[in-house]
């Protein structure tokens, strides 16, 4: 082509016959332009290279002085500051058998010599699979994390096989303690999880990692509520425990903990056992733990008005089907006698008369219908009976049969339902005053009174009772289902929950305490129900987390429950 | 300046560098200084001012890492011994720039005779560095391969330029023996980098001089044919080559390289705040390159892609106008040779191109190497030269792009 090129020029450019000299500077003329373009082209390619190292093709990205200095990724921290997960460097120990680069074998000594002396600076490691990894030929981790003590005498042994790559190692200085809210995160540096997950691009962000991220966990309460759950879920002999410390003003989540927990430090065997998080991603029918939001929703709509008015507390019948109270409570029961003894009989047929549709209305408003409302990535979606409820399925739902939600849907009913009436979604960021999200109403403010007066009745007569702390006006309401098995439900597994708030007068918080399976043993009296395993649990709890958020025990104050008590037996007048 | 009074008193000026006058060091000067192509030498100059500023970035690296417990170097000991090198090596190259053709002619023509005689020495009495039979020690040491590059080209241009005398000269075989004598002296040492450089230089000549396409074809196929036969008979290539393609380890040069180049970004860690460059060895020579990426970041590094560009296209752009074809060749030859050591460096920082043990010319401390860098410069300074007043008898490269009839 080119050279086409030169002939053209000649013949064109040079009519009269050309010397040999001419043509030859002529030649070299030309073909130096050629040789010009040859490392235009060149000086290209490197440009181009630069431009695609710099954009991303592989570059680490500017390390400014500024940027050194900030971890790898973000900090973690509770509502006051405490560290939950940060970062720290660490080495590994890693084999690489081509480091000598020769060819020969990779180590100097043998492999059996070198596996006694690693093994002898890490007492716990087992020789025979450090020596399997020496003979293997294979590169890969010796080991996970090597103390600097331990590197320096790995270096000692001079074998240029064993190398010491720098790692961050994501530290977890509180252990096990809320392992379920932060995850983990893998060797990767993918969060997996909890917030460790949520987080990950705000974590990693270089804007924005140097501020320590904040969340609505208080680890103090959160390590009391993981202490009471795992005494309560001990002495019961459960297969698992779910806790739950919840604002009922703003929805920030003090406190949630899912037992048998892991340990984000370690991973092992446990991580993946118990990674599954019972607050929000187990549905449970939580049981009578319905009631007061029925009958609050009764309340609302003006069905129940008169508190003296006595229901029909004999069994339902209704097509086929049987609606009975676990023994006899008597032919017919006021509200708050219906709530304090835990009636399924009045509270189907109040919700029979409210109608299912408006129960409905109630639940959807309650956000009982769709995964609860949190940051977590793992969210359980609701059992919840799709179209029109059929009368019995209307009545049974009013006592929390055939409809499961998470413990958290629950907590976050419970704060509508004694906060004045406005639900709002959970949220495990701390909020600032002027962040915390309007919410929705979904009772009326008198309708939440109300509801304040008969749960703190419930704790001081029903069933309640274990879990009255002394001052701290706890009001609440014990549930005990009956998990589903195979051949309907099993009257020997129970799931027993006591969802309470306290302290009545101005409810400042929800906790709800579950435990999947209780046993009877002889802490809980030998009985499985709620009111003699859940309800003791929160009991204990309250004393211990009041005073750290800013609710002190007094005697002289309480919800005023003047105008109920003479209703109901033993209330005196 | 000492050798321009020495060398312009003599000699009689050839067409195009007029010497009205055996004047004195002032008319020395202002003809100098309306011959000289300014443009060049003021992107010769930026380029040492990067490269100064680049060797003070780079020379804690190295002086920590030579430094032993008997003796520690002070950081900045290699940027003071690139200055004195720099003095020496300046004043060589405006001196060489002084030079008229036909002396810088019979200076590269000498140097390039004296160094291959050196270099047959090498093997003999030579120093081994780093397991390469490389240096002369006379007093001072230096490597007869360095202060060859000033003078291969223009013996090889000067070789080539005989044709015009009689159209029957073997120049071509002339030209190539050389060439294959100095691969081989190069091979012994072993320097496979100078080789190639060197390789280089005669391809780029010997396609000047008009050889058929088809023979350059051939060339092409017989330098890959090279390069497989070196990768099978000779380790080091060997090693270098499979470092290039397989990844090496993670302590390996070009890793640690590509890892210093990349640390600051498009902007730069900061002056003396960059780290990786610690661990770089030859930071302030061979993986300069990868240093100034790191602490002036990479938009610097382009920036010298687009010097070196600018100062090897100005060359070859202006030789288009060339009518002496020694000097065109001569010219076109030192191009080559600062230009491909330049891209060569450039390349293997960017991992473009296998490990070469080659320095950035100009900008990488160099020691004595530095004064053979200048020197080529400078005769390339002394054959670009041209009497603004005369016109050219044929047409230029205006003259190729509009394709009109030359003026006569």
């Amino acid at each position: 082509m080119t050279a086409l090129g030169i002939d053209t020029a000649i013949s064109i450019g040079r009519v009269r016959p050309v010397t040999q000299r001419h043509e030859a500077v002529l030649v070299a003329r030309l073909r130096v332009l050629l040789v010009a373009l040859l490392f235009a082209l060149v000086a290209l390619a490197a440009l181009s290279r630069i431009v695609f190292l710099g954009i991303g093709g592989g570059a680490s990205g500017p390390a400014s002085l500024e940027e050194a200095l900030l971890p790898d990724r973000g900090e973690i921290v509770d509502r006051n500051g405490t560290p939950m997960a940060r970062n720290f460097p660490a080495r590994a120990l890693w084999f690489n058998p081509k480091a000598m680069g020769d060819g020969g074998t990779p180590l100097t000594r043998s492999a059996d010599e070198v596996a006694t002396r690693i093994a002898a600076i890490f007492p716990e490691a087992d020789k025979a699979i450090i020596l399997r990894r020496l003979t293997s030929g294979k590169a890969g981790y010796l080991r996970r994390r090597v103390l600097p003590e331990q590197a320096n005498q790995i270096h000692a042994l001079g074998e240029l096989a064993l190398e010491l790559p720098e790692e961050t190692d994501r530290h977890y200085p509180q252990g096990s303690l809320g392992a379920h809210v932060l995850g983990y995160v893998t060797h990767d540096g993918d969060g997996k999880v909890g917030m460790e997950q949520v987080l990950q691009s705000r974590l990693t962000d270089p804007a924005l990692r140097g501020e320590p991220m904040a969340l609505s966990i208080d680890m103090r309460v959160q390590g009391a509520l993981e202490d009471e759950l795992r005494s309560g879920m001990l002495a019961t002999n459960a297969m698992g425990a779910a806790g739950i410390v919840l604002d009922v003003d703003t929805g920030e989540v003090m406190a949630l903990a899912s037992l048998p927990e892991f340990d984000p430090n370690v991973m092992d065997r446990r991580v993946v056992d118990y990674e599954f998080n019972r607050v929000t991603n187990q549905v449970y029918e939580l049981g009578s733990t319905f009631k007061p939001l029925s009958v609050a929703a009764a309340i609302d709509a003006g069905v129940v008005r008169d508190f003296s008015k006595r229901w029909n507390a004999r069994d339902v019948e209704i097509s086929n089907a049987v609606l009975a109270d676990s023994h006899f409570l008597g032919n017919h029961l006021n509200v708050p006698e219906a709530l304090i003894q835990s009636s399924n009989t009045v509270t189907a047929r109040i919700a029979d008369e409210l109608g299912a549709e408006r129960l409905r209305r109630t639940m959807i408003d309650l956000g009982m219908n769709e995964r609860p409302y949190i940051e977590l990535p793992a969210r359980g979606h609701p059992i919840w009976p799709k179209g029109k409820w059929p009368r019995l399925r209307n009545m049974t739902i009013s006592y929390g049969h055939g409809i499961a939600v998470t413990p958290l849907h629950l907590a976050s009913a419970y704060a509508a339902m004694v906060n004045g009436g406005v639900w709002r979604p959970a949220t495990l960021q701390k909020l600032e005053a002027g962040e915390v999200p309007r919410g929705r109403r979904v009772f009326k403010e008198s309708t939440s009174s109300r509801m304040r007066q008969l749960l703190r009745m419930i704790a001081i007569y029903g069933t309640g009772k274990n879990a009255d702390a002394k001052g701290y006006r706890v009001g609440g309401k014990t549930g005990s289902a009956e998990k589903p098995g195979k051949r309907g439900y099993r009257e020997t597994s129970l799931v027993s929950t006591f969802a309470a708030a306290f302290p009545m007068d101005n409810p400042r918080y929800v906790v709800v305490a579950m435990l999947d399976e209780p046993k009877g043993t002889h802490a809980s009296s030998f009985q499985r129900t709620a009111a003699w395993n859940a309800a003791p649990i929160v009991g204990k709890l309250v004393p211990r987390i009041g005073p750290l958020m800013g609710v002190r025990p007094d005697m002289s104050r309480d919800v005023d429950i003047s105008d109920l008590k003479p209703l109901i037996p033993g209330g005196g007048t | 300046m000492t050798a321009s009074t020495s060398t312009s008193t003599g000699s009689t000026r050839p067409i195009g560098a007029g010497e009205p006058f055996a004047g004195s060091r002032t008319s020395d000067f202002k003809i100098w200084w309306r011959e000289v192509d300014r443009v060049l030498l003021l992107l010769v100059l930026l380029l040492v001012a990067i490269g100064a500023a680049a060797v003070a970035a780079a020379s804690p690296a190295t002086a920590r890492r030579l430094s032993t417990s008997e003796v520690t170097l002070p950081d900045l000991y290699f940027y003071w011994a690139h200055m004195r090198w720099l003095v020496v090596g300046l004043a060589v190259m405006l001196g060489a720039s002084f030079l008229s053709r036909d002396n810088a002619r019979r200076v590269g023509v000498l140097l390039a005779v004296a160094m291959i005689g050196a270099l047959m020495l090498v093997p003999l009495i030579g120093h081994e560095v780093n397991g390469a039979k490389r240096w002369i020690k006379f007093g001072i040491g230096f490597q007869p391969s360095e202060f060859l590059k000033p003078g291969f080209a223009i013996l090889l241009a000067w070789v080539l330029s005989w044709r015009l005398r009689d159209p029957n000269l073997p120049v071509l075989a002339v030209v190539s023996a050389v060439a294959a004598l100095v691969g081989v002296l190069l091979m012994l040492q072993p320097n496979l980098g100078a080789t190639i450089l060197f390789g280089g230089v005669w391809f780029v000549l010997v396609m000047l001089s008009g050889v058929s396409f088809k023979k350059i074809a051939g060339l092409v196929v017989g330098s890959v044919a090279g390069v497989v036969a070196a990768y099978f008979f000779y380790g080091n290539a060997r090693n270098r080559i499979d470092a290039f393609f397989g990844g090496g380890t993670a302590f390996d040069h070009v890793d640690l390289a590509e890892r210093t180049l990349l640390s600051g970004g498009w902007t730069g860690a900061g002056f003396w705040l960059g780290e990786q460059k610690m661990r770089l060895p030859e930071a302030h020579t061979d993986y300069i390159f990868s240093v100034i990426g790191e602490e002036f970041g990479l938009i610097w590094c382009a920036l010298i892609v687009v010097v070196y560009l600018a100062i090897i296209g100005r060359a070859l752009v202006r030789l288009a106008d060339e009518e002496n074809l020694f000097a065109l060749l001569a010219a076109a030859g030192l191009t080559a040779q600062i230009g491909g050591q330049a891209f060569i460096n450039i390349m293997v920082n960017l991992q473009l191109f296998p490990s070469k043990g080659m320095t950035l010319p100009l900008v990488s401390y160099g020691g004595s190497s530095t004064i053979a860098v200048c020197l080529t410069v400078g005769l390339l300074l002394a054959m670009t030269r041209r009497n603004p007043f005369l016109t050219r008898e044929t047409p230029g490269i205006a003259g190729f792009a509009s394709n009109k009839e030359p003026p006569r």
